[in-house]
């Protein structure tokens, strides 16, 4: 009892403001009580309405809760974030909709993967050939020459049976039409014009080999003195085994292309949605690598230069979505088992719901889309508990949790702080993609998707405490409740005593009033409600 | 912050100021003569250019026109982020109201130029105001996140459907008529050197904040706010009158905007039109008014070309020189001119000593 008193004075702020929040999220539960109606039926509104912000909180916490961890270990502020995420829902859209497009394109991508993994072995070689230093910084801007010409000769030519997005009848939006009513048209696949598969795969395999050559000669010319690093045992044997690996399963990919891209048309529309989450989430994850150690490490001592160069990398990733997709917004249907709108739907009970695979379920008289409202909030709180476990309980969490509070220590420790950001960006931005998959279904397919979530997101973040995963997971809560309830009052209206007509928010003012609601917490808790004080 | 040096007499001070700003005079110069030199090139008699004609002068004084509007918006930030350090991300926001304020009141309320321009400015200090609710509280990225928000509301008001009768919704705000004497179609030269003298009426008036006792403080404030508070300065009174005369500078070339352009959309008042204006700084130069100059025009001409060569992949191409700028020249082009004293001779030769490895003599 004494510690909880002694608590409350401490924070008074912070218990004050809690105290307000709930209670305007009591008065504005009571306000949605339909008065006239019987029995449960009363709270049917209520009950929509808050699995409606739950899922909207779910989607904005999958965001969140990476860009908050990364913005804490590395002091990055992402703002790519929401780029990543609408490309996780394109990517998955893909594989939903188009899974040949994903299976053709693999090929190229393993084949460019395959070249870099070979780098420690060129850095060996390299350090054993004595050249003279004039020649060791000009053969690199040679290979570069070189490997331009060789891929940007080969890869145009790889066949990649996709869309167009210039004429309709083969557009994104006409697919995803045909695939919401059902049917399924496997188009034909491409093949090789103009030069044989031998000379095509084995030419991208010699451009990614020569690329991996020259990124080492820049690196090994850049490198003050020749000793570098020394190899571990084992080490080369590694890389050449991930090699063969790699370009293998390129090879192999391409052999059986038709197969498996037939057996994926003939999948379930369930197991494909689980196949699209899982390469969202690793293209996500592959293109956080890239930016991270590509593009954030070589300057993320300087915050405000990285903020910049992320707000670029954001422009470019929109307007490559955009080229590829087109600007045309499109849908993404629903897996096959939240779906389903014959006999026996909507579903009354949880085990109705389970046999008949409805696409709707009837709570208090009150129908409830089973995949938006239902299946994302339980995704939503599987995650909160999955990374508040791996940050808890594991190696890697520990790490983190110590680098948040303070990186310098962990730095003196002795542990590789290079590689830890570069799992954490990796693993933050997976969480984004799998965000875009999960959401696109209930929000469509635009452009313009990562910058209106960005947007939620920060506003989540600057309400809960910027490094904090409570924060996140509390910001996105009330962002997500606060929108919908304002929604949801759009269409009722608000009686305000001693004024005849209803008042009824315009959709406008949903985000005006998230940010609004931040503006004033911020005020009154500077470093937001779960933020540390500085 | 005392000025130590001794006084210069008022005839010195005089002479000083040519000498010191002799790069920008000879600038103005040429930027005066420069729709008469492309007439001349073009072999348009100079009554057929005095008369607004059409022809390639005309086309290129609408172009310099765009960019002495987006100069004057790229001072304004700089000052805020360059010599007082404040990063704000809602910056397009007074660029918005300057250009609707000054294109509602043309068309739907008969309002004649002045006392808009002077709403504008009031509008200008309002919107100042409401950042500086924020100012004392938060700081850095938070305040950067606080204005993005603010800027983000305001951008969806304006496309809202309630307003669609003032400020025209997604397509933007259409049918402006601007005052005879400053139509940008018949008398577009006039435009032209209007828009000439405000930008360096501005540049002049922020350089001279910028060396004021005020700026000296707003330049202690970014590089050490807790310093300068320990010094005794209320450092929220001086990062308010920043915000307030970049506010002001905004809002004037948001109206600028709103006069010249036949269509004022929304995208101006986006968060994208505030990243195109922290690349121009950056490209010019981030803390150094001139910067902003040399920005804004790279960036126009740049975005002109790539267009005109490019077409739809522009802008990924422009997402890529940002990018390669944050990564390889973090300081600009006025920055690392003066940071280096870059003779043209020393960059050959470090660009060969780039290659070679081996140090030429000079």
């Amino acid at each position: 009892m004494n510690t909880l008193i002694s608590s409350f004075r401490r924070n008074r702020t912070f218990w004050i403001t809690l105290l307000v929040l709930i209670i305007i999220f009591a008065l504005g539960v009571r306000g949605l009580v339909d008065q006239e109606a019987e029995g449960g039926e009363r709270y049917k509104n209520v009950v929509i309405t808050i699995l409606r912000g739950l899922s909207t909180g779910s989607i904005i916490f999958l965001v969140a809760s990476g860009f908050s961890i990364i913005f804490g270990l590395m002091s990055v502020l992402n703002m790519a974030h929401g780029a990543i995420f609408m490309v996780g829902a394109y990517v998955g859209w893909t594989v939903a909709v188009r899974p040949d497009t994903v299976v053709d394109a693999t090929t190229p991508i393993a084949l460019l993967i395959s070249g870099f993994l070979l780098v420690p072995v060129w850095d060996q070689i390299i350090k054993k050939i004595k050249i003279s230093p004039a020649l060791s910084r000009l053969w690199p801007w040679l290979g570069l020459i070189l490997t331009l010409l060789v891929l940007g000769f080969l890869l145009p030519k790889y066949p990649i049976t996709s869309w167009d997005v210039g004429s309709y009848e083969i557009s994104p939006v006409n697919f995803a039409f045909a695939a919401s009513q059902g049917q399924v048209n496997v188009p034909e696949p491409e093949q090789f014009q103009g030069i044989s598969p031998l000379i095509g795969l084995g030419g991208i395999l010699l451009g990614s080999i020569l690329a991996g050559i020259t990124v080492t000669g820049f690196v090994a010319s850049r490198r003050p003195t020749t000793a570098g690093r020394a190899p571990q045992p084992g080490a080369l044997r590694k890389s050449l085994i991930n090699f063969i690996i790699v370009a293998l399963l390129g090879l192999l990919l391409y052999i059986f292309n038709t197969p498996i891209s037939n057996f994926l048309y003939t999948l379930d529309s369930t197991w494909l949605f689980i196949v699209a989450i899982l390469v969202a989430v690793a293209t996500g994850a592959g293109l956080g690598i890239l930016i991270e150690s590509t593009l954030i490490r070589p300057i993320y001592e300087s915050h405000m230069y990285v903020l910049m160069l992320t707000l670029g990398v954001n422009a470019i990733i929109i307007e490559v979505v955009r080229s590829i997709w087109g600007a045309p917004e499109f849908t993404m249907h629903r897996p096959s088992v939240f779906a389903g709108t014959g006999e026996g739907c909507p579903a009354e009970s949880f085990g109705d719901l389970l046999q008949y695979k409805c696409s709707t379920i009837r709570i208090l008289g009150g129908r409830v889309r089973t995949y938006n409202e239902i299946f994302i909030t339980i995704l939503g709180i599987v995650v909160l508990i999955a990374v508040w476990l791996l940050l808890q309980r594991t190696r890697l969490g520990m790490i983190v949790r110590a680098g948040v509070q303070d990186s310098e220590m962990v730095k003196a420790l002795g542990i590789n702080v290079q590689r830890i950001f570069t799992i954490v960006f990796s693993l933050g931005v997976g969480l984004a993609a799998m965000g875009g998959v999960i959401g696109a279904p209930s929000t469509g397919l635009t452009t313009t998707l990562g910058d209106s979530l960005l947007i939620n997101m920060l506003v989540a973040l600057a309400i809960g405490g910027l490094t904090s995963y409570p924060g996140a997971a509390a910001g996105a809560l009330i962002v997500g409740l606060l929108q919908q309830f304002i929604i949801k009052y759009g269409q009722i209206g608000i009686n305000i005593p001693f004024v005849e007509e209803a008042f009824k928010p315009s959709p406008p003012l949903v985000p005006a009033m998230t940010v609004l609601l931040m503006v004033v917490i911020l005020l009154v808790l500077p470093q937001g409600l779960f933020g540390r004080k500085e | 912050m005392e000025n130590t040096s001794p006084s210069p007499t008022r005839q010195n001070s005089f002479s000083d100021f040519f000498k010191g700003n002799r790069g920008i005079l000879i600038t103005i110069l040429l930027l005066g003569l420069l729709p008469f030199i492309l007439a001349l090139f073009d072999g348009q008699p100079i009554s057929s250019l005095l008369a607004n004609d059409p022809g390639k002068s005309k086309f290129y004084q609408g172009l310099a026109i765009e960019i002495f509007i987006l100069a004057i918006y790229a001072l304004s930030y700089d000052l805020l982020l360059g010599i007082t350090g404040l990063l704000s991300f809602g910056h397009a926001m007074f660029f918005g109201v300057g250009a609707y304020l000054t294109g509602i009141m043309l068309k739907s309320f008969g309002w004649s130029l002045l006392p808009i321009l002077g709403l504008v400015a009031v509008a200008g200090v309002v919107m100042a105001l409401i950042f500086s609710i924020v100012l004392p509280r938060v700081k850095g990225i938070t305040f950067a996140l606080v204005t993005l928000g603010i800027a983000q509301v305001f951008y969806i008001v304006i496309q809202s459907r309630e307003l669609v009768n003032y400020a025209g919704a997604e397509i933007g705000l259409q049918g402006v008529t601007p005052p005879e004497f400053l139509n940008p179609i018949s008398h577009r030269l006039r435009f032209y050197y209007i828009g000439l003298v405000a930008v360096f009426v501005v540049y002049f008036i922020l350089k001279r904040f910028v060396d004021s006792p005020t700026g000296h403080v707003c330049v202690a404030i970014r590089e050490n706010e807790d310093r300068a508070t320990m010094l005794g300065y209320n450092t929220f009174y001086f990062k308010l009158a920043a915000l307030m005369l970049s506010g002001i500078v905004a809002a004037l070339a948001g109206a600028m905007h709103g006069l010249f352009s036949p269509i004022i959309r929304p995208g101006i008042a986006s968060s994208h039109y505030t990243i195109a204006v922290l690349l121009m700084i950056l490209m010019g130069g981030i803390g150094t008014l001139d910067g902003a100059l040399i920005g804004a025009a790279t960036f126009r001409l740049l975005s002109f070309w790539l267009e005109k060569w490019f077409g739809g992949a522009s802008q990924v191409i422009i997402g890529l020189v940002y990018i390669l700028l944050v990564l390889f020249l973090p300081y600009g082009i006025v920055g690392t001119w003066k940071l280096r004293g870059y003779k043209v001779k020393q960059g050959w030769v470090d660009l060969i000593e780039r290659f070679t490895g081996k140090k030429q003599e000079t």
